[in-house]
């Protein structure tokens, strides 16, 4: 399972090796191995409670492990669900939080065009939509130019019109910066467009792993996407995926 | 045919009709001059009654002076040079004492606010002493300071202590979990989290202090000025009482008002400066 060679071929963005995680008496991970190669798009799905967002968090160095050992970048770039920008910054002052250089305006003035609020520099976060909001919280991450990017279920506050417009923005985005990333969704149809592998994750292990076809990516109705859709539900349990069509 | 369609929502007692004078009008709001006239209007004729009184011999002189004469005698007391040196005086012991507290508080405040340890040994210790109405310390003040500027300052100091450190304190236990965890993942340092995360997260709860301790600083200095001092318009105030120099005393009422006033508006443009990101300042009207 970890011997998957993908993509380019600059060195993994993160290696896990038998990562464990504890809270109190029950195990949330367990002896889970992971390997994301750079510019490498790996989507992971679970119902809740399954261990993702966990999984997610410790490899952006939020939580302790109990176990096993993450090589990777110590500091990874994280979009969350909620956008998280400082209201009392404007929206460079934002994207350039994490940036140490003195041409920080510079830096995340280009980045906010990439998502394509480069005319909205100055502006305040409140006067953003929430998708607005989270393309800021994108570039925020981007900036920083990351090997390793994690993405916890960044387009589930969206409404639908604006999350296909995210999810396009999202793989263009990521195609051009080659980081590793990992998408933590509840969504199949959005494992499907965005990854190069779909993971589903069960009781605190990953239970089974696709590869996904470039024919499956960019057709909904191909018959590898209908048929991955399929598997991918039935592996999280939900009928055989009939209401596709 | 639309009544075919209503009749068939709606019952015949609820008949749905149009009656046009029915719809009321909204009423025109004032305009923003009308407004401002209207509520100065009340204030205004109190004055004119108050001067009207006096100077029809109503009001006796000695009682309340009227407002002219309140005006002529704070003109006299600024040429003869006495006024001025001791509104400086006063405002200056207000501000060493806000100074001096206001650190004090903050100090205390971030760290109960960042510390859990600093937290559980200094928070029960504060509220206690924050507990004693800081007017009642001062007979124990004059015993140990005297009456001297120390004893002032140090009077203000203590009221503005606790209003500081409890909105400190509140206000970076309210700072968003999330943005500090953002912050961390961000990799900011504990500096840089602090500067760019925790304090302007706390702000909008630590100017309410500052607000509202430059109102208990005030007070505090009025007390001490009008207990123990010799120097100062409270000074002032007390040394006209013996010679039933009315219009003094009303003078420096005034001024203490007028002083608490603007204190309060810097306080409010402070906000509006400093909060402007935040929607609930940034739209405030200005009164």
């Amino acid at each position: 399972m970890t011997q998957q060679q993908n993509v380019s071929a600059c060195g993994p963005a993160v290696v896990v090796h038998g990562l464990k995680r504890t809270y109190g008496l029950r195990t949330v991970i367990r002896d889970l191995d992971l390997r994301i190669e750079r510019g490498e798009f790996v989507v992971l799905l679970g119902e809740s409670g399954c261990g993702k967002t966990t999984l997610l968090r410790a490899l952006a160095g939020l939580d302790p492990i109990d176990g096993g050992r993450i090589e990777g970048p110590s500091r990874p770039a994280v979009v969350f669900q909620e956008h998280r920008l400082l209201p009392w910054d404007s929206l460079w002052r934002n994207v350039a939080l994490g940036l140490e250089q003195n041409d920080n305006r510079t830096r995340a003035s280009a980045a906010l065009a990439e998502v394509g609020l480069g005319d909205r520099l100055d502006d305040w976060p409140r006067n953003l939509s929430g998708g607005q909001a989270q393309r800021v919280a994108l570039a925020r991450a981007l900036v920083q130019e990351p090997r390793l990017l994690l993405l916890d279920e960044p387009f589930a506050a969206l409404d639908a019109l604006t999350r296909i417009n995210m999810q396009s923005l999202v793989k263009q985005l990521v195609a051009e910066h080659q980081p590793g990333v990992l998408l933590v969704t509840h969504d199949v149809d959005e494992a499907i467009v965005l990854g190069d592998r779909a993971m589903v994750m069960r009781n605190g292990a990953i239970a089974c792993e696709f590869t996904v076809s470039a024919a499956a990516r960019s057709h909904r109705s191909h018959p590898d996407a209908i048929g991955l859709r399929d598997q991918l539900l039935s592996e999280l349990g939900v009928g055989e995926g009939q209401m596709a069509a | 045919m639309p009544d075919v369609s209503m009749a068939v929502l709606a019952s015949p007692s609820e008949q749905v009709t149009v009656r046009a004078g029915a719809v009321a009008q909204p009423r025109r709001p004032f305009t923003w001059h009308q407004t401002r006239f209207l509520s100065w209007l009340v204030p205004a004729l109190l004055v004119v009654g108050w001067e009207l009184l006096a100077r029809l011999g109503k009001i006796p002189p000695y009682i309340l002076p009227a407002p002219s004469k309140v005006v002529a005698t704070g003109i006299a007391l600024i040429q003869d040079g006495t006024l001025l040196p001791d509104m400086g005086i006063s405002l200056l012991r207000a501000a060493a004492g806000f100074a001096i507290g206001g650190f004090i508080g903050f100090a205390f405040g971030t760290a109960v606010g960042f510390s859990r340890i600093a937290g559980v040994l200094l928070d029960r210790t504060i509220l206690m002493l924050r507990a004693i109405p800081f007017l009642a310390v001062l007979p124990l003040v004059i015993v140990w300071l005297g009456i001297g500027e120390s004893a002032k300052i140090f009077l203000v100091a203590f009221g503005v202590i606790f209003p500081i450190y409890m909105n400190t304190v509140l206000g970076i236990r309210q700072v968003d979990p999330k943005l500090v965890e953002l912050g961390r993942v961000t990799g900011l340092s504990n500096w840089n989290l602090v500067r760019r995360i925790i304090l302007p997260g706390a702000l909008p709860s630590i100017l309410n202090g500052v607000r509202y301790a430059l109102a208990t600083a005030w007070l505090a200095l009025v007390v001490a000025e009008t207990i123990a001092a010799s120097s100062g318009i409270g000074f002032l105030a007390m040394d006209a009482r013996e010679f039933l120099r009315t219009d003094v005393i009303v003078l420096v009422i005034l001024i203490y008002a007028v002083i608490g006033v603007a204190a309060d508006s810097l306080a409010r443009l402070m906000e509006r400066r400093l909060l402007a990101w935040h929607p609930n300042y940034a739209t405030e009207v200005q009164r």
